[in-house]
């Protein structure tokens, strides 16, 4: 009896998980929704209710347009969402093994640049410089995520203020490089980089399809793909993955256990910046071919919310950045096609996210009877 | 009114939940409009937004003259990432926009690349050159106001200390501090004095940095300790981080004053109006027209458009009382300027 | 008063944790609340003290039917909760712990310090509680802090107290000044309710005694006329052995070797102090003392958890001062730790990570990085069955098992391979009877196969009824060494307490 009884629980606890963040995304778009309705001043202002609801609705679709409605759009989705895959990942990893890596910023303009020099010193041939440009991408976000990993490790540092800390230094650290004779390029006075040579540069992933050039999506998202599947792999079948989980869930219990988790903590933060490395790279390689100060933008903040989303799982991260990703397509579309402002993208992602990690207001909105939910992953106090 | 409902709502939704995880771009306005028969004359802000009260703004202050003078109809996209700048100027292009400015050197490369794909498209680019035939930059010489603005303030400085400081060393900003540090220079030259300039070595070609755009307590604090060193005049070319120079001024009850950039402050920030001695213009919104006008006529490819003290594309606009003999120096060193005679860089 | 709970019945998804239960209390009586860990002792005391709102029946003092929203509603209405842990400020003192949150005040808010001191000798002169208002409690033994709850609990005017497993943090004596304090209560008319899993003190203390097992009331019994095996089958349902079941200890050669071992902390205070034993193939060794005399810091060091600070610890003649954990467990030791949430297990894995979490680095669970699932599985499949771990499956997560088939987890890991020494710390700590039988008696099992046994354990009972030597700290250091067969609980329990009885047998 009582067997059955925790049978149907965990039932319960797993659909609800799934069910749950399709919901948060469900009440983030009528909040969205309303929130459409209640701006559409010029209409309101008419009493034209009809009219502010159409504006929801055109909207959306153009959302949905944006993201998926065409081969370029799909594209744009794909681009989208290729980085943001790649420090989901990051982001995700070190919340398996405990940590919490706001440093996918740093760490992916340290592998972009890495991935930069390779990219633009190199003149071919592709088949041996985009690897190579790649993996110099990964080196380089792995060793600067390490830095605060090792901090951890011998000093106790919390990685949460060391990785802020980083990324800051990072990014003064790029634009002292971007102006540097090495990096900036010949013809200008601001600080942008040297272009990546054309064998050096990702290929296009419609590339075979003759005169779509607008069709920007590149092998970063292939790169992307890889990785999750790389991180389900290490995950579930290798003895470092189970030291992982087992030392993200329970610290005392992996010392117990024999683990040796200094090791761990900085394993955990050369992986998180190996990923964001990565979609360095792929930035860099791929959709830009060259390097500003802000190539990294806010897509490791992104990550966040995204690891946070997708629960750290390998897929559940990776449809989450398709999400953010698709959001980020579409919403341009909507920019152009209706006059909800790009803004309203925002206040989607942040409800989404709010919504997610409220999990107890979705229960009481949607009335759904589920079990309680999986707190996910838990992390330790400062100075642990 | 959307713009402020959606702002402030991202702005708090952000906020609580306590990620700063979200992008900051500002916000739009109600702007899609079927292209009037004069044409359609369209912008793609840089990272920044529309409401950056920057460039971005000024640019698309620039349209809306445009709009009422030329009758054009005016678009805008924002961009939230770098990757956005591609997508966007593809979606302007498939629109059928007649000429497409875009903001800052970022979307330099972004920008040459479309023109190049869509030769018979106009583009103008605010602070960058031309790159293409169909491409205009619009440039300013910035340097000249700013050497204006700096020998006012070596003329009226009652301590001989006057300071300057950027955002970011980069060449938009540190033209500003090179022109005003060599407007002292000119003055001290000139008069047989030894005013100092704090926050600009033009030996070294190095200053004083606040390292970003935004935070306006840094601003404060390189004002408090260039006050501290007697500085009682003093010039931030750092976009907002200068109002926090401001607001020390404001509470330094008159001991410190402040130049404004690119826009007349005393105009744009009415309640610290008074500590605005004067203002260094960078009129992008007398370009941007300029540029929409060309491009409407065809003529605008290919050269770039140097904002000028010649051409009034920069200017000083001095909001403070200043002796008839000060003017009439500040006349003189403006020919001088136009004619070539005193170098500002 | 008479208090009574009317059908209540709490359910949380996927288990229902109280079933209808009916019970009542008078005030002048014990009503002793025992059960299995798990069998809804908590829930039910919760309900009663207003933190969950039970979904189906009534609360009822004095005919009148009372909806609890909050723990203040419950004291409004007399009722009063001592928990098994202490909420009390350490470094305030006994009077001003005792008025937190109903602190006497004069003019402007100021604290009256004197009413509280004066409120607190006199709870304390009417029941015998022999309180200093002025001590500080973290210098009070935890008996004495366990009086400060009591007091709190009687300023705020309880009818009916309330004690969740009182006596597990307490001696052997200083439970027997427990049971007295209980008695002073009740004859002044107070009720008590007393939860507990132990037999013996039910069977010593209550007037009545409620057995609960899977959210139901299945019975209640008079101790005057029940016996412990008779209430011990009520509360698993079916015939549970109480004693441990063992031959004489064959000892062999020395296997652990401990010299002089001192333990220190990062602030530099003694845990463990010149400590020396030795525990021989084929015995058990037993460590009694009250918790916190320095067993827990021992044990981290025996097993390379935690630094010793000198001293020598040798397994089979090696010295392993300065092993890592893994290196101590390929030797051949195996560890059973005292929290076994916190340490031995990682509840948000299953049961079959669980189960190689000290073993997966080993050729028959790896080859190189890649974790072999399927040998583990496997594994995990016997173990289950062999060590009866009632488990949904071996993908259940491990966290969602009773302390008791959580506990068996730990112990079918750590014995199911070759050995030379077993350390169980609190073996069987929240462990339900039947379980416990079992625990028990694998250790019994694993003696007789020849490995060299140490058991450390707060409850006197199991330490003596396991061990064939008995040693026991207290404050760091081994005080004595007894053969449990020749003393009794009462001697042992005054070295617990640090005293040293003439009369004791030494071995």
């Amino acid at each position: 009896m009582k067997n059955l009884f925790n049978k149907l629980g965990e039932r319960l606890n797993r659909v609800s998980s799934m069910k749950l963040t399709l919901l948060a995304v469900l009440s983030a778009l009528i909040v969205g929704a309303f929130i459409i309705i209640f701006s559409d001043v010029d209409n309101l202002k008419n009493g034209d209710i009809l009219g502010a609801i159409s504006t929801v609705g055109s909207a959306y679709w153009a959302l949905v347009v944006g993201s998926f409605g065409s081969l370029r759009a799909i594209s744009n989705t794909i681009n989208s969402s290729t980085p943001l895959i790649l420090c989901g990942v990051s982001v995700a990893i070190a919340f398996k093994a405990g940590l919490f890596n706001i440093g996918a910023t740093g760490q992916m303009l340290a592998g972009g640049m890495t991935a930069l020099w390779v990219g633009f010193a190199m003149d071919g041939p592709g088949i041996i410089q985009v690897p190579l440009a790649i993996l110099a991408g990964a080196i380089g976000g792995a060793v600067f995520g390490a830095i605060p990993g090792v901090l951890k490790a011998r000093t106790g540092a919390h990685e949460v203020i060391t990785t802020i800390m980083l990324n800051n230094m990072a990014a003064f650290f790029i634009l002292w490089l971007l102006k540097t004779d090495l990096f900036q390029r010949e013809d200008r006075t601001d600080p942008i980089s040297k272009l990546v040579s054309a064998q050096g540069r990702l290929p296009r992933l419609f590339g075979f399809l003759d005169g779509r050039s607008d069709l920007v999506a590149h092998i970063g998202f292939i790169v992307a793909i890889g990785a999750v599947v790389a991180y389900w792999w290490f995950l579930k079948k290798t003895t470092t993955g189970f030291e992982f989980r087992a030392y993200g869930l329970n610290a005392d219990a992996a010392t117990y256990a024999g683990m040796h988790v200094k090791r761990l903590t900085v394993l955990s933060m050369v992986f998180a910046g190996g990923f964001a490395g990565l979609a360095g790279a792929a930035e860099v390689l791929g959709t830009y071919g060259y390097a500003s100060t802000n190539f990294a933008g806010n897509i490791g903040f992104d990550a966040i919310a995204i690891a946070l989303l997708g629960q750290s799982s390998p897929l559940g991260t990776m449809f989450a950045a398709i999400l953010f990703g698709a959001l980020q397509a579409g919403g341009r579309q909507m920019q152009t096609n209706s006059d909800v402002p790009i803004d309203l993208i925002i206040v989607l992602r942040a409800l989404i996210v709010m919504f997610i990690a409220a999990p107890l207001l979705i229960k009481t909105i949607w009335r759904t009877k589920s079990a309680h939910v999986s707190a996910g992953q838990t992390f330790r106090g400062w100075g642990s | 009114m959307r713009k402020q409902t959606l702002k402030g709502l991202a702005v708090g939704l952000v906020a609580v939940v306590g990620l700063a995880a979200c992008g900051s771009s500002d916000s739009s306005s109600d702007t899609t409009v079927a292209a009037g028969a004069a044409g359609l004359a369209c912008e793609v802000t840089d990272i920044g937004g529309v409401d950056d009260k920057g460039f971005n703004q000024n640019a698309y202050d620039g349209l809306k003259l445009a709009e009422a003078e030329l009758g054009v109809s005016i678009d805008l996209l924002e961009s939230t990432t770098d990757a956005d700048y591609a997508p966007n100027l593809q979606s302007f292009v498939d629109k059928g926009c007649n000429v497409i400015v875009t903001v800052g050197f970022l979307l330099a490369d972004a920008t040459k690349a479309a023109a190049e794909a869509n030769p018979t498209v106009q583009f103008a680019i605010v602070d960058s050159n031309t790159s293409a035939p169909n491409v205009q930059g619009l440039t300013f010489a910035t340097d000249q106001p700013s050497f204006l603005a700096g020998y006012m303030a070596a003329a009226t400085t009652t301590t001989g200390i006057v300071g300057t400081f950027g955002g970011i060393n980069i060449p938009p900003v540190v033209i500003f501090m090179q022109g005003f540090a060599k407007g002292v220079e000119y003055y001290n030259a000139q008069k047989g004095t030894s005013v100092k300039v704090l926050g600009w070595d033009i030996a070294k070609q190095d200053g004083t940095f606040s390292g970003d755009f935004s935070d306006q307590t840094k601003g404060t604090s390189i004002a408090k300790s260039m006050a501290d060193e007697g500085a009682d005049i003093i010039f931030p070319v750092a976009g907002p981080v200068g109002l926090g120079a401001s607001q020390f001024a404001m509470d330094s009850a008159g001991k410190v004053k402040i130049i404004g950039v690119d826009v007349d402050m005393a105009i744009s920030n009415p309640t610290q109006a008074e500590v605005y001695v004067a203002s260094v213009l960078k009129k992008i919104d007398a370009a941007v027209l300029q540029a929409v006008k060309d491009a409407l006529a065809k003529t605008g490819g290919g050269t770039d458009y140097l904002g000028t003290l010649e051409n009034g594309g920069v200017g000083v606009s001095i909001t403070s009382t200043i002796t008839p003999e000060l003017q009439a120096e500040l006349d003189a060193v403006t020919a001088g300027i136009i004619d070539g005679s005193i170098v500002t860089k | 008063m008479k208090l009574e709970l009317r059908g209540i019945t709490k359910r949380f998804p996927g288990v229902v944790a109280n079933d209808n239960v009916n019970l009542s209390l008078n005030t002048g009586e014990v009503l002793s609340l025992i059960g299995e860990n798990g069998a809804g002792k908590s829930t039910l005391m919760s309900v009663l003290y207003g933190m969950y709102k039970p979904d189906e029946g009534q609360i009822v003092i004095d005919g009148t039917e009372l909806v609890f929203t909050s723990p203040a509603d419950a004291i409004a209405a007399g009722i009063g909760m001592v928990h098994q842990h202490f909420m009390l400020v350490p470094v305030f003192t006994v009077a001003e712990n005792v008025v937190l949150g109903v602190e006497p005040t004069g003019t402007l808010g100021k604290l009256n310090i004197d009413e509280a001191r004066r409120m607190v000798r006199e709870i304390s002169d009417k029941y015998n509680l022999d309180l200093d208002p002025d001590a500080v409690i973290e210098d009070l033994p935890v008996g004495v802090q366990q009086r400060v709850e009591i007091v709190k609990v009687l300023l705020r005017d309880a009818k009916v107290v309330v004690f969740d497993e009182p006596t597990a943090v307490l001696t052997p004596s200083e439970i027997i000044e427990f049971f007295e304090i209980v008695k002073t209560l009740v004859s002044a008319g107070r009720g008590v309710v007393f939860i507990t899993h132990k037999l013996k003190e039910a069977l010593n203390i209550a007037d009545r005694i409620a057995v609960l097992r899977r959210g139901k009331v299945v019975g209640e019994v008079d101790p005057k006329t029940a016996t412990e095996s008779h209430i011990a089958e009520m509360m698993v349902g079916r015939p549970v052995q109480l004693t441990v079941e063992k031959n004489s200890a064959e000892a062999g050669d020395v296997v652990l070797k401990v010299t002089d071992l001192t333990v220190l902390d990062a602030d530099g205070r003694t845990h463990v102090e010149k400590v020396s034993f030795e525990v021989h193939a084929g015995e058990i060794v037993g460590i009694a003392g009250v918790q916190g005399n320095g067993q827990t810091e021992l044990v981290e060091a025996l097993t390379g958890l935690r630094k010793a600070t000198s001293g020598v610890i040798a397994l089979d003649g090696k010295d392993l001062t300065h092993s890592n954990p893994r290196e101590r467990h390929q030797m051949g030791m195996a560890h059973i730790p005292e929290d076994r949430q916190r340490q031995g297990l990682v509840g948000g894995l299953s049961v079959a990570e669980n189960l190689v979490l000290t073993r997966y680095h080993d050729d028959q669970f790896s080859h190189g990085v890649i974790v072999e699932w399927d040998a583990a599985d496997a594994m995990a499949e016997t173990l289950i069955g062999e060590y009866d771990i009632r488990t949904p499956n071996k993908e259940t997560g491990v966290g969602t098992l009773s302390g008791g088939n959580q506990q068996k987890v730990i112990v079918a890991r750590e014995l199911s391979r070759d050995l030379r020494l077993t350390i169980a710390a609190q073996p069987t700590r929240g462990v339900d009877v039947g379980s416990i039988e079992y625990i028990h008696s694998r250790i019994v099992k694993e003696r007789d196969a020849g490995t060299a046994v140490l058991i450390v354990s707060t409850e006197l009972e199991e330490v003596m009824a396991l061990s064939d030597r008995l040693l026991v700290m207290y404050r760091g250091k081994v005080v004595a060494e007894l053969d449990p067969k020749k003393v009794t609980p009462m001697e042992v329990g005054l070295y617990m307490a640090g005293s040293r009885p003439d009369s004791a047998v030494t071995a």
